[in-house]
């Protein structure tokens, strides 16, 4: 079952087009990466499924059912812009939003008691929101987000401005909910994140889809001309554009893309003989790879 | 593990989050320190202010007044004490003033009067009086004291002497004792409370009095709670959390939260006010009749209609404004933003009392005061202060309600169409233009 489905949506905002004909889909219990650059439209397409925005046109469907409000207390959404009432406690917040998704009063209380308890904030309990750091503020919102036991996640960058043990802390826990059968939809620009967490992803830019699907399927398409190069000596046949599109130097090594219809084959030779190899290898692109190589692209689809 | 188990969720129906938003800004906001303090102050300044006078009464009923007097017409000072010790008495019934005859004759009567000063001076005396022997011809006495601007003081003395004086000379006129006792017989007034039926024309102080009050809290109350929705609705744009609140609620809904939270807030705190005005109104005279002051004011009550009309029009005026307010808050992205956008609501509700104090309250029944107290805007001053007066048929007063409610819902729809939009904009502050566009926009 698609758990989202997003066909050929639109929205503008006088003249700019925040988000063009983009149309997408996510699986049950899948983890599903929305990526792109800074103001590529993933804010805007999150408000659209959030309600918050209306699509100048174009439908989503949530759980097969068009949008409406009574499917928000099916999603767990936790915005870029992270926001909580300052004066407020902590225990009275995260009860606040449990209401607020229709949870009774005492069984938020019990839930939310569990779930400060495991993002280590139970000691925190009773304090204001305003006290507690930006950190441990991002885990309060984190916990309000879920309490509600929510069947699809949306995360606006979850990560940003968590330190790594916390990061990790909140990776665990989805990967708990994800076990539980939640369908998880994040939006971040760290690629490191989506490569160990995501199963697909959709990658956007100035609005438009450049790159969607599994996320195998994305890395093998750009796998097949990706080579890793480990050598000693004068590489002149960097330079050759008809040869190597694009190459990064790392100093230990440097990692190459082919020109298109030029083969593997073709640059081993060219590297025999010129320098000293000592390693050779057909590389999977890393995710960042990917994503520096299409957006500089600056929207082109390489497909 | 056991947390992230799913339940099966009751479907949920929208007033159940409203009440949940409502119950959110109420108790924020009653449990500050401010609050608290604000709506106990009020009470407690105006029960202090009321009270001063008895506090003041029971000062001055400690200090016996000392006071010599120097009666060179050997004839006064036996009926003065006696008169002086009847009428000014403690709560106790001791006598308030200490008569002390000081013996003299004509050649020692300005070294007597001399050191007689000193002891004033140094308050051994509060005043001493001297009565010159040809008093009932000349009709002067003296009286000298360290300050001799105390008015109520002076008159008492003046007053008794007087008496004694005029009684001593009726009884030489040789008139009957029980005639002359008849005849000289004090008038004394007595206060009656009177109610809407009876006359009007006496109580007409007292119903302004109150009605004045009343109008002003419903004026403070106005431009104070308008202004917390306002602030209310960009503190939560400030702090980011409404597109959190958003993620699970409707903007009306958050709208209807807000507005109504904190109407609940003004409303907790002007039925505590207007319940102490109410039991000081009824109980405020046997209060202080019980503390025996002998202080004697009226204090007009305040009749039930004008207070459920008081409740009914701070109503009609809250949502009124407010909606125009959160529509306001809405639109800005600071406090000081709001500065600038809130002026027409303001200067609506200051209209409203000017046009209180300088048309509807001078001639209430005028052409100009009923049409002016039917405009939505202004009805909520202007129609309760006619209620209050007593001049405001039922049939306007209807009238009024519904022109109000009709406005109320206009301004909802109008200010939640601005809301929706507004509270996700941030940065820069929107403008009118903007903001008929958002109306426009569906």
């Amino acid at each position: 079952m698609d758990i989202l489905k997003v066909d050929q949506v639109s929205k503008s905002f006088g003249d700019v087009h925040a988000v063009k004909d983009l149309s997408f889909f996510v699986k049950e219990r899948q983890v599903f990466g929305l990526l792109g650059p800074n103001g590529a439209g993933k804010t805007t397409m999150i408000r659209m499924i959030m309600q918050i925005l209306l699509p100048d046109r174009g439908s989503i469907h949530i759980f097969e059912k068009p949008l409406s409000p009574d499917i928000l207390d099916e999603i767990g959404y936790l915005p870029e812009e992270r926001g909580l009432f300052p004066k407020m406690k902590v225990i009275d917040t995260v009860t606040f939003f449990g209401e607020i998704h229709g949870i009774g009063h005492s069984e938020s209380v019990r839930r939310a008691d569990t779930l400060l308890k495991r993002l280590e904030l139970y000691e925190w309990r009773d304090k204001k929101v305003e006290e507690l750091s930006r950190g441990m503020q991002q885990k309060l919102q984190f916990i309000c987000t879920i309490l509600h036991k929510p069947k699809l996640l949306i995360l606006d960058e979850p990560f940003t401005g968590l330190d790594p043990v916390n990061t990790n802390l909140l990776k665990d826990v989805m990967v708990e909910l994800k076990g539980e059968g939640t369908t998880i939809i994040f939006s971040t620009h760290l690629m490191e994140q989506v490569e160990k967490l995501c199963e697909s992803i959709c990658l956007i830019n100035k609005g438009e889809a450049i790159l969607s699907g599994s996320l195998r399927e994305v890395k093998s398409k750009f796998g097949k001309n990706r080579v890793r190069l480990s050598y000693e000596g004068k590489a002149d046949f960097l330079k050759d554009k008809t040869l190597v599109d694009q190459y990064d130097d790392y100093g230990q090594y440097v990692e190459i893309g082919l020109a298109k219809n030029r083969t593997s084959k073709e640059l081993l030779q060219k590297a025999i003989d010129t320098v000293t190899l000592h390693q050779f290898e057909m590389a999977e692109p890393s995710l960042n790879e990917i994503f520096i190589t299409v957006v500089k692209a600056e929207g082109g689809s390489l497909e | 593990m056991r947390f992230l188990l799913r339940l099966s969720k009751p479907k949920e129906d929208p007033l159940n989050k409203v009440f949940v938003l409502i119950k959110r800004e109420y108790l924020i906001r009653v449990k500050t320190k401010g609050f608290i303090f604000g709506t106990l102050f009020l009470p407690l300044f105006v029960l202090f202010i009321g009270l001063i006078p008895v506090l003041l009464g029971r000062f001055a009923g400690e200090g016996q007044k000392q006071i010599a007097v120097i009666d060179l017409s050997q004839r006064v000072f036996n009926p003065l004490d006696t008169y002086l010790n009847e009428i000014k008495t403690d709560n106790e019934g001791q006598p308030l003033y200490q008569l002390e005859r000081i013996e003299t004759d004509p050649g020692t009567l300005e070294a007597k009067k001399s050191s007689l000063n000193e002891q004033v001076e140094k308050g051994e005396w509060d005043v001493f009086l001297v009565i010159p022997e040809d008093v009932f011809t000349s009709n002067q006495f003296e009286l000298y004291a360290k300050n001799v601007s105390n008015f109520d003081f002076n008159a008492t003395l003046e007053n008794a002497v007087s008496n004694v004086v005029s009684v001593m000379r009726l009884n030489e006129s040789g008139l009957d004792h029980e005639l002359i006792d008849r005849l000289i017989q004090r008038v004394q007034v007595k206060t009656f409370k009177v109610d809407e039926a009876g006359a009007k024309e006496e109580s007409s102080m007292a119903s302004f009095w109150i009605s004045y009050v009343m109008v002003f809290l419903l004026y403070m109350v106005l431009i104070f709670y308008g202004q917390f929705v306002m602030r209310g609705v960009i503190e939560d744009k400030v702090s980011r959390v409404i597109e959190v609140v958003l993620s699970s609620v409707k903007p009306y809904q958050m709208m209807a939260g807000k507005i109504i939270g904190i109407g609940s807030v003004g409303l907790t705190q002007f039925l505590i006010w207007i319940g102490c005005l109410f039991f000081i109104s009824s109980y405020g005279t046997v209060l202080l009749g019980q503390m025996g002051t002998g202080f004697n004011i009226t204090i007009p009550s305040l009749s039930i209609w004008v207070f459920l009309s008081f409740i009914l029009y701070f109503l009609l005026g809250y949502f009124l404004y407010a909606a125009l307010y959160a529509a306001m808050g809405s639109m800005a992205s600071s406090e000081s933003d709001a500065q600038n956008l809130q002026w027409p609501a303001v200067s609506m509700i200051i209209l409203s009392f000017m046009l209180m104090l300088f048309v509807v309250v001078r001639d209430p029944t005028s052409t100009l005061s009923v049409v002016l107290s039917l405009v939505p805007f202004f009805s909520p001053i202007l129609m309760f202060t006619r209620i209050s007066v007593n001049s405001a048929p039922l049939n306007q007063v209807i009238l009024s309600i519904v022109l109000s409610v009709v406005m109320i819902i206009g301004l909802i729809w109008i200010g939640g169409r601005i809301f929706r939009v507004g509270i996700l904009m941030y940065g820069k502050r929107a403008n009118l233009k903007e903001a008929i566009k958002w109306i426009r926009y569906s």
